[in-house]
């Protein structure tokens, strides 16, 4: 079975038969194997040993932690990659102008307002966690069309903050 | 009456406050906020009493409910660990009116070093050297910039009731202080419960080097110095002991200038006067830590001191174990800290649960950790998760070793800044030890995440296999599939006739 999976924005295709991979260009003796009463899993490819912590969301999403950094990986094998790919790009996501909230925390304060035009990299919004204010800054430059939390409120991780669109050129 | 130590912190520290005090013979009362009702300092700990919600302002932070709970359990001292109340002089003194003994200073003490720009007029009575700057706090946006202008750009504004770097902001230009006023009032009357600010003249590429301090009736000593420069949003990450910058001499006057300043408000039991060393060998006292610090092992691992069993002692009315002499540093220690922070989101908060603990051993490697599996990382209390302490006969040796125990570390179920360590432990600059306390905002390289082909072409077999492997189960095809499918299906028509 051939799978491609997204890793920190590459796709990397993976083929499995049985013991054997194929993964850049280059085929290997691999093999997985669960470290019992823990959610690590021992990875051996080749003779490399390897040992990650893996965590299954469904429907081919897997997070993955080794060495304190954490990546959400999606596995995806042929077909359905195909009928994705046919639906067209951008299929799917949502709200692609929405700045969301990276944490659960606290509003702090708003530093725009809507109507507003923002070059890239210009905060939007103080939030609190952890006794931290931590400034969320916009990606790319834009004008707020809608702020979508007021100060003092407890958002969510994910939660929409504030919505940009794109400047008209 | 045994004497009995309550401990009135959380975490890490919590734990290590708990371990000396069963080293000292002496018995150890735990408090625990709701969400902290099976943390390993409840598990440690002799007695153990409920304070209060899990936010620190109706738990950790309330010194009604700390003495009420000192009172209900028969104890003798009061352990502040660091943060929390641990440089709140109404602590101490309200510990010391209850006819508790404060293992930490004198209320007088914190109270005379808590006010930065008060004591910045004694240490400058008492010669020890000062970075310029405001004697008084600031509010006024229009009198800031008079200020400013004077001491000339960049300066720092700092909470006077501060610390740790919350309530902290350097200014580059006159238009950028009114708004960093406003956020280090706000943050330091979140932290603090006092929003006054000072400023200062900011001292371009120095290093931050602090001196431990150790006093008991007699006598106040020194025990060297700790580097702590490599440090994100004026937060230490990475600290060492001793310095490469010092030599024999230069830490003996910087020793004595800390000597000076705990003598000065007539300190008692540990405490650290941090120092910014510019390169040209100047050093400026900054302020006095009146408490244990957060990176107390490195100096623990060079001088073979224990700093908190020696608070303990001095508590006691015992004289401290440490020698006349004039003691040296032996060897090399490194601590990193790790903290739930994700590197590859901006260094942003990661909640979860610890799903799996192994914690680094071997020769030379020490872990000061505050959580076990099952433990809740949520947003209420600090980011520090533990610390991985290490020591060498060599800087060398030690950054080897620090490598090695960071790789055998595995936390999961929160991102940390595991990675990061890793990253600059394999810089030639920090190998070098050429840095200053903004070496990383100059290396934005090393805060981001990085993964090189060969990890991200393992972690992508890892999840083609994984997933290869789940969608076999899901599809049963043979033999054993296909007698534990009837095996099921037998229990259904027994279910059935049930």
């Amino acid at each position: 079975m051939k799978y491609f999976v997204t890793i920190g924005g590459r796709e990397i295709p993976v083929e499995v038969k049985g013991d054997r991979v194929t993964v850049a260009g280059r085929e290997y003796q691999a093999h997985l194997a669960p470290v019992p009463g823990t959610p690590l899993r021992q990875l051996l490819l080749g003779d490399r040993s390897l040992t990650v912590a893996m965590q299954s969301g469904g429907r081919g999403a897997w997070r993955l932690e080794s060495r304190g950094l954490r990546l959400d990986l999606e596995v995806v094998d042929e077909r359905t990659r195909h009928i994705r790919d046919l639906a067209g790009p951008g299929a799917g996501r949502t709200g692609g102008g929405q700045v969301r909230s990276p944490m659960p925390g606290l509003v702090v304060r708003l530093l725009v307002e809507p109507g507003e035009t923002v070059e890239a990299g210009a905060g939007l919004v103080v939030l609190e966690a952890m006794k931290m204010e931590n400034e969320l800054r916009a990606h790319g430059p834009g004008r707020v069309t809608a702020v979508l939390v007021a100060p003092g409120q407890a958002v969510e991780k994910g939660q929409p903050l504030v919505e940009l669109a794109p400047l008209s050129t | 009456m045994p004497f009995r130590v309550l401990v009135a912190n959380r975490g890490e520290i919590a734990l290590r406050i708990i371990r000396a005090c069963h080293e000292e013979g002496l018995e150890a009362i735990a408090v625990y906020s709701d969400a902290d009702r099976l943390s390993p300092q409840v598990r440690a700990a002799d007695h153990a009493v409920p304070i209060g919600p899990s936010p620190p302002s109706e738990s950790y932070l309330r010194i009604d409910r700390l003495l009420e709970a000192a009172r209900r359990t028969g104890a003798s001292a009061v352990h502040p660990g660091y943060g929390f109340l641990a440089e709140r002089a109404a602590f101490a003194q309200a510990v010391e009116d209850a006819g508790l003994v404060f293992v930490g200073p004198p209320a007088r003490a914190i109270r005379a070093m808590g006010d930065k720009t008060e004591a910045r007029r004694r240490m400058q009575a008492a010669g020890v050297p000062i970075v310029p700057g405001l004697t008084v706090p600031v509010t006024d946006p229009d009198a800031a910039r008079r200020a400013a202008a004077e001491l000339g750009f960049p300066v720092l504004v700092k909470a006077a009731a501060g610390g740790g770097g919350r309530g902290m902001r350097v200014v580059q230009a006159p238009e950028e202080l009114a708004g960093a006023l406003e956020t280090a009032a706000s943050e330091a009357g979140k932290a603090f419960g006092d929003p006054a600010v000072y400023l200062e003249k900011y001292i371009e590429r120095p290093r931050h080097v602090e001196i431990q301090i150790l006093a008991d009736r007699e006598r106040t000593v020194h025990l060297g110095e700790r580097e702590c420069s490599i440090q994100r949003r004026h937060q230490k990450l990475v600290e060492e002991a001793p310095s490469v910058a010092l030599t024999p001499e230069l830490r003996q006057r910087m020793g004595q200038a800390a000597v000076a300043a705990a003598r000065a408000v007539d300190y008692r039991s540990a405490g650290t006067c941090e120092f910014l060393l510019a390169p040209d060998g100047s050093f400026y006292f900054l302020e006095m830590n009146t408490r244990i610090q957060v990176e107390h092992p490195v100096t623990e691992l060079v001088y073979g001191v224990d700093l908190v069993r020696e608070q303990l002692r001095i508590a006691q009315g015992l004289p401290m174990r440490v020698p006349a002499t004039p003691l040296a540093p032996r060897g090399w220690a490194l601590e990193c800290r790790i903290t739930s922070e994700d590197p590859a989101h901006g260094f942003l908060p990661s909640t979860g649960r610890i799903e799996y603990l192994r914690v680094p051993a071997g020769p030379g490697v020490r872990w000061d950790g505050g959580f076990e599996v099952g433990d809740e990382v949520g947003l209420h209390y600090d980011s520090l998760l533990g610390k991985v302490v290490v020591w060498g006969a060599t800087r060398e040796e030690a950054v080897r070793r620090m490598r090695r125990a960071l790789e055998e570390l595995v936390i999961s179920g929160v991102a940390t800044n595991q990675a990061f360590h890793l990253r600059l432990l394999a810089d030639d600059a920090f190998l070098r030890g050429e840095f200053a306390s903004q070496f990383l905002d100059r290396r934005p390289d090393l805060l981001a995440a990085q993964l090189s082909d060969d990890q991200m072409t393992a972690l992508a077999v890892a999840a083609a296999l994984a997933e290869d492997e789940a969608r076999a189960i899901r599809k049963p095809v043979v033999g054993d599939e296909i007698a534990a499918t009837r095996w099921r299906l037998a229990g259904l028509w027994d279910g059935l006739r049930g």
